[in-house]
């Protein structure tokens, strides 16, 4: 059984907007200053239950998660994927229910002892 | 007619020299002497650092990592990082029913688990991917789209139907016990 | 009167190229009314009408012959003309030009096709996008164009996958610009030197691209009011009735006697270009 896909060839791709990795990065980092700058607008705009510190902490998490990523294509995607979501928050298209999805508060932790599980109704 | 008009007036003053500038003049766009290159507006205020990365994108970039989606399919962190993906061939209904759409490749997720719903008691789930099934041409290609989409996989091994030859008349062969005489 | 004014109508249309020919009208025209022809017959010389389809059984479509010949001498001019590009035509649902050409021409091919005297395809109908996750290049992108000027459609596909870019082309059809836009928002097909390109049709902040095979019928996150913070929240999905799965593929033979059918796509060959 062999994949084709998922070992490391040298191959040639198309580039979506970076040629090399330091570019990507820079690209990635314009993105952070972007948020970083439009953060305060948004938590005052949209009346989010936040403070600007929160806000930016989350905003350091989502770009830590990625932080390790090697490949350049993917970057940018994700680079392309941020900005799209920056200019729905700057523009007010986003209401302030869909900014607070990102922090998932909603997402309740699933039942892990038996006893929980048991009060949850649940096997 | 609005060359016509120019040309008119161009007889009254001055009378253009060749005729490739009558042709640009009679076009609207001309002067004489030395020609401005038309430049499109989209490009005419980039630097030539920017022009060549232009020109550069429209070429391919040398990559070593694998094709990894996960990351950007929209699927859940912990749907690609907690499922595991069975991979196998469809196999014969148990009944005699035929053999077509029979032996394709698919993909199926590990079941999780399901509760009974306390008020009516359907059957619950929590799984979004319980009723996924996806066919593939090949073992190879279901295996590749897992890799790229970041699951773990398993290829269930195909069993081959060893079909036996059956008939109604070999029931009543000499050589069988079944045959017994009236006699 | 009536005669005479359809007669100078024929002869009009004789002036048109051939890819439309007087012809082919004179015998539309004649399919639609027999009625306004049926005095005018000697006189305009015009030939017996013949089925033109060998098919004779009434439960099967019947296909204009001409009209298959007409595309097909038209999909390998534009194989001709663009044989860096076209890959493969084909005539799908017998009377269905396809073009299958390469992600990097679609710029050249569909300006082509829109532009070119004979073609003039100046109409953009659709642009879908399929996904069959088995190829290595998963994704399909298919423009469906229209000539108005020669009454005719013709689909233009070519293929790409989650991370390489297509280029857009909202720059020769304005039209386009929605229509990518439903593509990158379903698919996730990124388009280069699109405007405007951002989701149309899903909520903002949804995450994933619904039209994908790999994607759940019922998604990831399911939405509800609620009462103690007072807007509302995204949750994963819990399903109180789980969705049934049925195995719907019949395990008999569906239509033994169209075994020997014609396939659904029939290739044109392409003749080698000259060196």
């Amino acid at each position: 059984m062999t994949s084709k896909l998922a070992k490391p060839v040298v191959r040639q791709v198309k580039p979506l907007l970076s040629l090399d990795k330091e570019e990507a990065r820079k690209r990635a980092l314009n993105l952070y200053k972007a948020w970083y700058r439009q953060i305060p607008y948004i938590v005052r705009d949209s009346y989010l239950p936040k403070s600007v510190e929160q806000c930016r902490a989350k905003l350091r998490e989502e770009f830590e998660k990625h932080r390790n990523l090697t490949d350049i294509r993917v970057i940018d995607m994700l680079v392309i994927k941020g900005q799209m979501e920056l200019k729905s928050c700057a523009n007010k298209w986003s209401q302030s229910c869909h900014i607070m999805n990102f922090f998932k508060e909603s997402y309740e932790q699933k039942p892990k002892d038996f006893l929980s599980k048991f009060m949850d109704g649940r096997p | 007619m609005a060359s016509l008009i120019g040309l008119r007036k161009l007889n009254g003053f001055l009378r253009p020299q060749t005729l490739r500038q009558c042709v640009s003049l009679s076009t609207g766009n001309a002067v004489f002497g030395k020609e401005p290159v038309m430049k499109d507006k989209k490009y005419a205020l980039l630097s030539p650092e920017d022009m060549e990365h232009l020109d550069k994108i429209k070429s391919t970039i040398t990559t070593t990592d694998p094709m990894d989606v996960s990351l950007i399919s929209g699927v859940p962190e912990e749907h690609v990082k907690e499922r595991r993906v069975r991979i196998f061939a469809s196999s014969k209904n148990a009944m005699q029913s035929g053999t077509d759409n029979v032996g394709i490749w698919s993909m199926e997720f590990e079941t999780r688990e399901r509760w009974e719903n306390p008020l009516m008691g359907w059957s619950s789930s929590g799984d979004p991917l319980s009723n996924m099934k996806l066919e593939f041409i090949s073992t190879e290609a279901a295996i590749d789209f897992c890799e790229k989409n970041g699951w773990s996989w398993y290829v269930e091994k195909e069993k081959p139907i060893n079909a036996r030859g059956k008939s109604y008349a070999v029931n009543f062969a000499w050589n069988k016990r079944s045959r017994v005489s009236t006699k | 009167m009536a005669s005479q004014l359809f007669r100078l109508a024929v002869r009009n249309t004789t002036q048109l190229p051939k890819i439309f020919s007087g012809k082919q009208l004179l015998q539309n025209c004649i399919r639609t009314s027999t009625t306004a022809v049926h005095g005018t017959s000697e006189k305009c010389d015009i030939p017996e009408i013949k089925p033109t389809s060998p098919e004779q059984r009434v439960t099967v479509r019947k296909y204009d012959a001409e009209l298959r010949e007409r595309l097909t001498d038209f999909g390998r001019y534009v194989a001709e003309c663009l044989p860096r590009y076209v890959q493969r035509v084909q005539l799908t649902c017998g009377d269905e030009l396809e073009i299958l050409i390469a992600p990097e021409g679609i710029l050249p091919v569909i300006m082509f096709l829109k532009c070119h005297h004979n073609a003039q395809y100046t109409n953009i109908t659709d642009i879908a996008g399929m996904d069959v996750p088995s190829r290595m290049y998963r994704f399909e992108i298919i423009y469906n164009l229209l000539s108005v000027r020669y009454n005719s459609r013709i689909r233009v596909k070519t293929y790409t996958d989650e991370l390489t870019p297509v280029d857009s082309i909202c720059e020769i059809f304005k039209g386009a610009n929605w229509y990518e836009r439903e593509a990158w928002d379903m698919y996730g097909i990124f388009f280069s030197n699109h405007p405007d390109l951002r989701r149309i049709l899903t909520d903002y902040g949804f995450e994933g691209h619904p039209q994908r095979r790999d994607f759940p019928l019922s998604g990831y996150v399911e939405v509800r009011f609620d009462d103690e913070r007072k807007r509302v929240v995204a949750e994963p999905v819990e399903l109180s009735q789980e969705f049934r799965k049925f195995d719907l593929s019949n395990p008999w033979e569906q239509f033994p006697n169209f075994r020997d059918a014609p396939p659904a796509a029939e290739e044109i060959p392409i003749p080698e270009p000259k060196k």
